[in-house]
């Protein structure tokens, strides 16, 4: 036995077996919880995981990305051989609920080809969220079957992305992504979306935390939101040529629902930039462009000041935005999010209290959202930002608007004195309760004199209860904004950098 | 030992989540109120909530009925509960029986139509016709005296014929929802959206005095179930298969599919809202022809984004003096 | 441009994270869940490749339409050096090219029992020495528009059915059945083999010939369609499609054989199989129909030679992509066992690229205890293939589902991603050359004839 690594090793490779990695991470996490297990990995054997398994020391056997690898290290054998087995008993729970599915088909289908043959003319859209790799072939199918298709997966060869978009003109129908987190179509949330309130807004997003972000502001405003086409992170690039951009734009020009368009993205290609607006200008529903750092309307090119131009466009009064400071006075507000927890504080922006006490030394921006990272860096113009939802953080592993592990180790490592920004993105799809996963570790900060400044990012119908996350948040001692500039300029403000 | 008082047992909350209509959004978003069960049925349970203007009734249904404008859509079976129960609605859930219900995903049940060509509205009725005659789900008023003078009242603009006709209607048949009122919820529905759609300011018009007439005394003349639903069609507000028949009669989605899941409905429902349909599609058809004849402002000619089809207070004095 | 799914009640189709599922179902939003897994190892660059193919989703559509529209005739019996243009010397075998060495026994034994009938030797020995030194030219049934079951041996003076295509014109050929127990298509070529192929050419082929004069051409596709709903798979069962046969020729055979009538019809009627090779002809018109569509991913032929499967594909002309053939899975005849048998072997795949045979399972309820199953896993067997086939069959309909179509079309791309192999009914042979049969049940094609396929279809693809 090896002197270093007391206890037992139990590894094994289930051939055959396949399950997502979010659904396998819910299954890692419950076997580390078992009494006497150290170290769980069950994960697919791809590459990258068996580069983990082996780093964590495990003697493996050959695998292949096919196979799904168990790998246990407990106090002792009896307790991995118990964990083993409660790891089957999970998988088969897996499996058991993916054959019912939530039809109860005995047969389920094996590709979208045959999902939309079984689904017998009713389907209106396909979700895709297979490994990148695999992403062509099930959009594809949805493309020949004459349905749009959402394809949340990444990793997609840019090629491949502009055949299957070009492909989608040739039948009529919208390809939303590939890396396309967010979207929602009459109602109904896919992906990273939240619960909004249906009504004259269309938005078409390069962006999905930007359109996240821009789509909450209205919704507490009061604005409804009747869909959100979003098209994937490359689609403004001048690769792609914003083919999607340039269908969404139509269709929600044809959408007898929507009466204004707003366009959220990072700044695009110029060239392709030039072809959108040219296209925009065409329409008959007016456009609002949201290109980060550079909006049409006449505010500072902020996603908040966006969503500003929206309500001024439809004749609605912008409110004030509501925040929850951790010190400050609790003062209501105009706020629509006043269903429990404190109440909104409108305070904000100005440095706060602490700002008097000594400023900080140092901004680390800690995000989860893309476009919400270049936002608040944009808006702070100081400090460190890391998007940790970028490729590099999630290749094999879930997104961390899942599962916050490395923004909790990023959060530790925050030296005392400098200040921390962070975002909170709720709706479905996300962690049921980020704030209580994060609470401690921002209660752990505060308490070593580290700010913590949250960007919450949710609307009041979502499902994590958007005043609840806020009141647990601020309880642990951040800083609360449901809007992201707003948070940036506040934090900013606590280091004294650029406003 | 007998019963302690005060020691009931709470059963233990179950959550579940769905989609609902925004008409159900207020009451949601209000303080908890009481609320009562009307009625109970495999696929769906109505509930009665009391409100300090009038009731409202909730429709709590499954995946597999009819998505009426005042439901919330489970994605899973409906609790079994009795006639009479207590239960709640307000602060972000509806209690009833063992379960919490939370929305998850709100529609809307009287998206606009958007502008719709009068040329391809008038292409639409005797394809409605044909398939509804060939049909053999049929009205349960189908002949009845009121039924032919509503008809015949539409199609000659007349208000008074129309308004005696739906009066009488009102109430009228067998059921949870008698026939009359479904085929006067049809017509009203019909009425507002197409008329908005095809620029038809009278058709609206003759919308708001209808709906004025039939909910003006519903809820002492039908049943409460009824009376809400012709509430929400004096609103403008339907459910899913009507609202596809009217977006096909628009040449946006094919007729005959979406006229086949209407007609589907229930024992005559469906076939009683196709029916008001029809009338509705013809006098605005009728309308429009009327006010080309005559070269007066019956057509507004704003036929493009004009926003919301209608809440009735307001539309009534603004088209009712456009119209006149 | 506009959309439907912008207005209406949303459907939809998930596949990948079962997370983002739930979340729709927490929104009550109806959709069918993919059960997605990765496709075939090694295949995913091959498969974008294909799937890329602008050419492919019309190539395919015209492909299996010809498959499915092909109206099979029977329109003779003839022998086989007047309708084959054999060159002298020359046999074919069932599967894909193979030669003397690599030969499995069952097929060393009938190849054998050919050149006896032939009279190329005088023994069996005298008859291998002639084989080893490469004597006797073999060639695949499949290029000379011919299958054979088994060993599919033929050599010019046996018998074959002939069928056209009334729709596209081809012709296909297949062999006579000889029978069960020891017979030269599972390698015996013992006295009585040969005996009975002899009066096979003399009296049944030629009273069948004349028979058919009388009758006119037989409508294939009819009867096939019937034999379905009467309990046929058209591969392991073909009892109804038999009975069926018989009754359209006994009077005509009556009228035409004299003397031996009796004897032709006692022999059709006493072999449950007689009609499955000139079912094997009318898949084989079928599926030669929808050869040589450019960029169709459609197998247009699956055989096996005992040693090698092998499979075509309409997008790659006549060329062969082979694996190991397998050993069937199955009940065995009396004291045979799995160590008895032979890998797979024989041309009657064409059954299930046509989509009858194993493709048809749930049609034959009374052959599932015979290939190892129940009724369950027979309708299971049929639904599976409906996720790897392009068409459901216009005409073949299977009664115990709603009579819905056969699943028909492998697509070669499907497999790969499904990793769902084609199920394959058949014969089990004996290793040893001169067993005869010993068992029948399930087998599975190798993944690799697959994978080589589709990777050939990947460097055929344009670029871009």
């Amino acid at each position: 036995m090896d002197a270093e690594r007391p206890g037992t090793d139990l590894v094994r490779v289930r051939t055959g077996m396949y399950h997502d990695s979010v659904s396998l991470m819910r299954v890692s996490r419950a076997a580390a919880g078992l009494p006497g297990v150290e170290v769980a990995v069950v994960a697919m054997a791809t590459g990258l995981n068996l580069g983990i398994a082996a780093g964590l020391g495990f003697a493996l056997p050959a695998a292949g990305p096919a196979d799904l690898l168990v790998a246990l290290r407990a106090a002792d054998a009896d307790a991995a051989e118990r964990a083993a087995a409660e790891v089957d008993g999970l998988l088969a729970g897996l499996a058991a609920a993916r054959v019912a599915g939530p039809a109860g088909a005995a047969e389920p289908p094996r590709t979208v080809r045959a999902a939309v043959r079984a689904a017998g003319g009713a389907a209106t859209l396909a979700l895709v969220s297979v490994p990148g790799r695999y992403a062509f072939a099930e959009a594809m199918d949805a493309v020949e079957a004459g349905l749009s298709v959402m394809v949340f997966s990444d990793d997609v060869p840019v090629e491949r992305e502009v055949l299957l978009k070009r492909r989608a003109a040739e039948h009529g129908v919208l390809v939303m992504g590939p890396d396309c987190g967010t979207a929602v179509v009459g109602g109904t949330g896919l992906g990273f979306a939240n619960v909004l309130r249906p009504g004259p807004v269309g938005i078409v997003a390069a962006s999905g935390t930007g359109a996240q972000q821009v789509a909450c502001l209205l919704d507490l405003a009061g604005a409804g939101v009747g869909h959100i086409l979003g098209v994937g992170g490359r689609d403004l690039s001048a690769e792609v040529g914003g083919l999607s951009t340039l269908r969404a734009l139509d269709a929600l020009d044809a959408d007898p629902a929507t009466e204004l368009i707003v366009l959220v993205s990072k700044p695009p290609d110029p060239r392709v930039a030039d072809a959108v607006r040219k296209a925009a200008d065409r329409l008959a529903t007016p456009v609002v462009t949201a290109f980060l750092g550079r909006a049409s309307g006449r505010g500072p090119g902020d996603l908040t000041s966006a969503a500003e131009d929206v309500l001024r466009a439809l004749g609605a009064e912008v409110p004030g935005w509501p925040s929850w400071s951790a010190a400050g006075p609790r003062v209501p507000g105009p706020g629509r999010a006043a269903d429990s927890g404190p109440a909104p504080d409108h305070a904000a922006g100005d440095g706060g209290d602490r700002a008097a006490a000594g400023r900080a030394r140092r901004l680390h921006g800690i995000y989860a959202g893309g476009t919400l990272c270049a936002e608040a860096a944009l808006v702070a113009g100081t400090g460190d930002f890391t998007d940790y939802g970028d490729d590099a953080y999630t290749r094999g592993r879930a997104h961390p608007m899942i599962d916050p592990a490395f923004r909790l180790e990023a959060l530790a490592a925050v030296p005392p004195g400098d200040a921390v920004l962070l975002d909170v993105v709720l709706g479905h799809g996300a962690d049921p309760d980020p704030a209580g996963r994060l609470a401690p570790a921002v209660a752990a900060a505060v308490a070593r004199g580290v700010p913590v400044t949250v960007a919450l990012v949710g609307s009041s119908g979502d499902p994590q209860g958007l005043a609840a996350q806020a009141g647990a948040l601020c309880a642990a001692g951040a800083d609360v904004f449901v809007s992201n500039a707003l948070a940036a300029r506040h934090a900013a403000g606590l280091t004294g950098g650029p406003r | 030992m007998g019963t302690r008082p005060g020691a009931r047992r709470i059963p233990a909350r179950t959550y579940a989540t769905g989609a609902a209509s925004t008409v159900l959004r207020p009451l949601l978003e209000s303080p908890r109120r009481p609320a009562r069960v009307l009625a109970a049925f495999p696929a769906g349970v109505y509930l009665e909530v009391r409100t300090a203007l009038e009731p409202q009734v909730i429709a709590v249904v499954t995946g597999q009925a009819v998505r009426l404008p005042n439901a919330m859509v489970l994605a899973e079976p409906v609790p079994r509960v009795a006639v009479g129960g207590e239960a709640s609605v307000g602060d972000g859930s509806i209690e009833l029986g063992p379960l919490s219900l939370r929305v998850r995903r709100w529609w809307d049940p009287a998206p606009p139509l958007g502008p719709a060509d009068p040329v391809r509205l008038a292409r639409s009725l005797p394809l409605l016709a044909e398939l509804c005659d060939a049909s053999p789900r049929r009205p349960g008023l189908e002949g009845r005296d009121a039924a032919e003078l509503l008809a015949e009242g539409c199609a000659e603009a007349s208000l008074l014929r129309s308004l005696t006709a739906a009066e009488q209607l009102v109430g009228l048949g067998p059921g949870l929802t008698p026939s009359g009122d479904d085929m006067l919820a049809g017509l009203l529905v019909a009425l507002r959206h197409l008329g908005a759609a095809a620029g038809v300011g009278r058709a609206v018009w003759l919308a708001d005095w209808l709906a004025a007439a039939v909910t003006f005394d519903a809820r002492g003349r039908t049943t409460p179930i009824s009376a809400a639903l012709l509430l929400c069609a004096a609103r403008g507000e339907a459910g899913g298969e009507v609202l596809a028949v009217l977006r096909a009669l628009a040449g946006r989605q094919p007729l005959r599919p979406a006229l086949g899941r209407l007609l589907g409905i229930g024992h005559t429902s469906g076939a009683d809202l196709a029916w008001g349909l029809r009338i509705g599609l013809a006098a605005v058809l009728g309308l429009a022809e009327r006010a080309d004849r005559t070269g007066r402002t019956g057509r507004t000619g704003r036929t493009g984004r004009t926003g919301r089809t209608g809440r009735t207070g307001p539309m009534v004095a603004e088209v009712g003096a456009g119209g006149r | 441009m506009s959309l439907p799914l912008l207005s209406g009640e949303p459907h939809v189709i998930t596949a990948g994270a079962a997370v983002l599922g739930e979340a729709l179902d927490a929104q009550a939003v109806p959709r069918t869940a993919v059960d997605w897994r990765p496709p075939l190892p090694g295949t995913e660059d091959d498969l974008a490749r294909v799937l890329a193919d602008p050419r492919r989703a019309a190539a395919n559509a015209r492909a299996v339409d010809r498959l499915t529209s092909a109206r099979p005739l029977l329109t003779g019996v003839r022998p086989a050096r007047e309708v084959l243009d054999l060159p002298p010397g020359t046999f074919l075998h069932a599967g894909p090219p193979i030669g003397w060495e690599r030969a499995s026994g069952p097929m060393r034994g009938a190849l054998v029992g050919a050149v006896l009938l032939e009279g190329l030797a005088g023994d069996a020995a005298g008859a291998q020495e002639l084989l080893a030194a490469g004597r006797v030219r073999l060639e695949p049934c499949h290029r000379h528009r011919a299958v054979g079951p088994m060993a599919g041996v033929v050599s010019p003076s046996m018998w074959m059915f002939e069928v056209r295509d009334a729709e596209h014109g081809g012709i296909a050929h297949c062999s006579l059945n000889e029978g069960l127990g020891k017979v030269l298509r599972y390698g015996a070529y013992g006295p009585e083999v040969i005996g009975r192929l002899r009066w096979m050419g003399e009296v049944l082929g030629p009273a069948l010939a004349a028979a058919l004069e009388l009758t006119g051409p037989l409508d294939l596709r009819s009867l096939i369609a019937q034999a379905l709903q009467m309990g046929d798979e058209l591969h392991n069962r073909n009892r109804a499609a038999t009975s069926l046969l018989i009754r359209e020729l006994a009077p005509a055979l009556v009228e035409a054989a004299g003397r031996h009538a009796a004897e032709v019809l006692r022999f059709a009627g006493g072999n449950d199989h007689f009609f499955l090779n000139a079912g094997m002809a009318a898949c084989k018109v079928s599926a030669d129909a929808a050869r040589d569509v450019p960029g169709s991913t459609l197998v247009v032929a699956m055989a096996r030679n005992g040693t090698d499967f092998g499979v075509q594909v309409s997008g790659l002309g006549d060329r062969w992509f082979t694996g190991p053939a397998g050993v069937p899975d199955g009940l065995y005849l009396g004291a045979y066992g799995p160590a008895d048998a032979n890998p797979d072997i024989g041309d009657s795949t064409i059954t299930e690229t046509a989509g009858l045979g194993g493709f048809a399972m749930a049609a034959a309820p009374a052959i599932v205890r015979f290939v190892g199953g129940d009724v369950a896993d027979a309708t299971a067997a049929t639904r599976s293939m409906y996720e790897i086939t392009l068409a459901e069959h216009p005409a073949y309909r299977i009664p115990g589902l709603g009579f819905r179509g056969t699943p028909v079309g492998v697509d070669v791309t499907l497999v790969a991603r499904t990793g769902l192999l084609p199920t394959v009914n058949t014969g089990i042979a004996g290793r040893v050359a001169g067993t005869g049969q010993v068992g029948a049940g399930l087998v599975s094609p190798p993944a690799a004839a697959f994978t080589a396929a589709l990777a050939a279809l990947a460097r055929e693809a344009p670029i871009g």
